[in-house]
């Protein structure tokens, strides 16, 4: 009876694992080629040390002004019903389905100089297109619907009559989102905000068309790739990955007490 | 004091309309209603969580229809308890304290959650974490929390539907202990009427958004004025019928009349003529192995369908050409060998019958 029905479960098993090595192999090949030598020698390189400092600045700022905007959306659209909700839930995930070649192009037309946004805000002093605001801005773009789904669905999590019980008690408004909604949420929001950095820190597409320099570390290997062929741009690489990687164990960290 | 006035608003599904109800200070009052009457939307209502289309709020002689729910001193205390999972049982229970008083992780100095938890014996609980507690253990937390700000009224949302039956039973005793040290004024809502009996001084029932009676529990239950809270009450047979019109001219008052339904012809003592309900306690009832001659009483011969022991007493489910209950002691019912089967003869009195 049992033999009967190892066959399905081991093809899929075996189906699996497939695509978990395809995953995991050009992972650890890179990794291969890192070693402590070839780090120090990378990191050696002036640009890259500046592309590193760029990146994670700038990926920074991009999750920062996200919260800033993002978390009260993410909070409204997790505990208010208002009409238009489920439209506003769509747009903002927009950006998830649109390439992000596309994106930067869509950017580049409406912060540029020419345009009518861009160019109040160059009047202004703040220029997109080619400086630094406008990685951010292409960050923003791209990380946004991961740090407002991420957070809408930790607010969402927390039951509302939470905050009942807590306004019961004596709190505001404030003071019940403050000692109980945010506490509860925290591992969540945390969680999609450090995704939300990382997938800034991976921007490439968006970044090269709205602002190739000064160069993110994405754009740098790109740079090396194209100018000097592959031994130039594994270090480098290998910089990013172990970057990438520490994000992803912080996540890992964070996330399974969270569904407990 | 709660006194409400008029009191209509809708939330989602649930809707309440002109809700008028008085709970005098240190009163115990149940709203009782069956599922989806909008029983908690009405406290909700209270405590200020949803906006009133009509109707005033009265908390203790002040009108509080438009303050803040933190500003009515209310303790709520849900079904599901609702603890603060982040937070240790003294600091869930110490939540609603005046900073100062609140109580510090290390324990301190004797405070008001201290004297709390002892009066709710849980005192032992405190340092614990939440997650792990009994469904009784979580109860006595929620409402040690509710208590601990010494709110004037207190809301309880069927805070014993969620406990197992044995310590329900003690929490309910505990509750109403507790009612009478600190007196509270207490308004509970609930399903079950028998907790009603057992708890409140004052009843009202709530029918799809409607106050539709309200009493003392034993008038509720003695004289419900309609078939729908004789049979949520629980107060026994309820026969459909018809009263017919008296025999001398239009009587002024009470008159013996003649009650028909569900195959039964009953005397009855009827305030008017035309389709009502019978209801007929299944106490009222008397059972005998052989027909009363010549008595007044309404006499039914039948037969026993079922015995079901309540303790002390015997339910007798009887076949009279309809189904009828009697309750009787488990002494008289073993007294004369009742049994599956038996042929006896229910009596009841006129005035027995209540009609509605």
């Amino acid at each position: 009876m049992s033999t009967r029905s190892i066959w399905p479960r081991l093809l899929l098993a075996a189906l699996g694992a497939l695509l978990v090595l395809f995953v995991v192999g050009p992972v650890l090949r890179l990794l291969a080629l890192a070693s402590p030598m070839s780090l120090v020698e990378a990191l050696g390189e002036p640009e890259l040390r500046a592309s590193i400092v760029l990146t994670l600045g700038t990926a920074t700022a991009a999750t920062l002004i996200g919260a800033l905007f993002g978390l009260p959306l993410a909070y409204l659209l997790a505990r208010r019903r208002f009409a238009g909700r489920r439209m506003v839930q769509g747009l903002i995930d927009l950006p998830v389905v649109i390439p992000h070649p596309v994106a930067g192009i869509a950017l580049l037309l409406f912060l540029g100089r020419k345009s009518a946004v861009g160019g109040a805000l160059a009047a202004a002093g703040l220029e997109f297109v080619s400086h630094v605001p406008g990685i951010v801005a292409a960050m923003l773009f791209v990380s946004a619907p991961i740090l407002v789904s991420g957070s809408r669905e930790a607010f969402r999590v927390v039951d509302p009559q939470l905050e009942r019980v807590a306004r019961t008690l004596g709190d505001t408004g404030w003071q019940a989102f403050r000692r109980v909604t945010l506490p509860l949420a925290g591992r969540g929001i945390l969680a999609s905000a450090i995704l939300a950095w990382a997938r800034s820190v991976s921007e490439f597409g968006a970044i090269v068309i709205l602002t190739y320099n000064p160069k993110v570390t994405s754009i740098y290997i790109y740079d090396r790739f194209t100018a000097f062929g592959l031994p130039a741009a594994v270090p480098a690489a290998i910089v990013l990955l172990a970057i990438a990687l520490t994000v992803f164990l912080a996540v890992r960290l964070i996330q399974p007490m969270e569904t407990e | 004091m709660i006194r409400l006035e008029g009191l209509g608003l809708r939330a989602g599904r649930f809707e309440v309309h002109d809700i008028s109800l008085e709970v005098p200070g240190g009163g115990y009052a149940l709203i009782i209603g069956p599922t989806g009457s909008g029983k908690t939307t009405l406290l909700e209502a209270i405590a200020g969580h949803a906006p009133l289309q009509a109707g005033r709020v009265f908390l203790d002689g002040k009108d509080v229809t438009d303050l803040p729910p933190e500003r009515r001193r209310i303790g709520f205390v849900y079904q599901h308890y609702h603890l603060f999972p982040h937070l240790s049982v003294r600091e869930n229970i110490g939540y609603g304290l005046a900073r100062s008083h609140r109580p510090d992780s290390s324990g301190g100095s004797w405070t008001r959650s201290d004297e709390v938890a002892e009066l709710l014996g849980i005192s032992s609980l405190l340092n614990r974490s939440v997650r792990g507690l009994s469904g009784g253990e979580r109860q006595r937390v929620a409402l040690a929390r509710a208590l601990a700000p010494r709110p004037s009224i207190l809301l309880l949302d069927e805070p014993f539907a969620a406990v197992d039956p044995a310590a329900r039973q003690t929490l309910r005793q505990e509750v109403r202990a507790l009612h009478e040290r600190e007196g509270i004024t207490t308004l509970q809502v609930t399903h079950d009427f028998d907790e009603a009996l057992r708890l409140g001084d004052l009843v009202a029932v709530l029918a799809e958004g409607r106050i539709v009676q309200r009493g003392t529990p034993t008038e509720v239950f003695r004289f419900p004025n309609s078939a729908f809270v004789a049979r949520f009450v629980g107060s026994g047979n309820i026969i459909k019928g018809m009263v017919e019109p008296p025999e001398t001219g239009t009587p002024s008052g009470p008159f013996s009349g003649r009650f028909r339904g569900d195959g039964l012809v009953l005397d009855v003592v009827a305030e008017r003529e035309g389709p009502q309900h019978a209801v007929i306690r299944p106490e009222d009832i008397v059972l005998s192995l052989t027909p009363h001659e010549g008595s007044a009483r309404n006499q039914l011969p039948g037969r026993v369908v079922r015995l079901e022991r309540r303790g002390p007493v015997t339910l007798v489910h009887l076949d009279v050409g309809r189904p009828l209950v009697a309750a009787i002691t488990a002494a008289s019912a073993d007294a004369m060998g009742l049994d599956h089967r038996t042929h006896v003869t229910a009596s009841f009195k006129a005035t027995a019958i209540h009609l509605v």
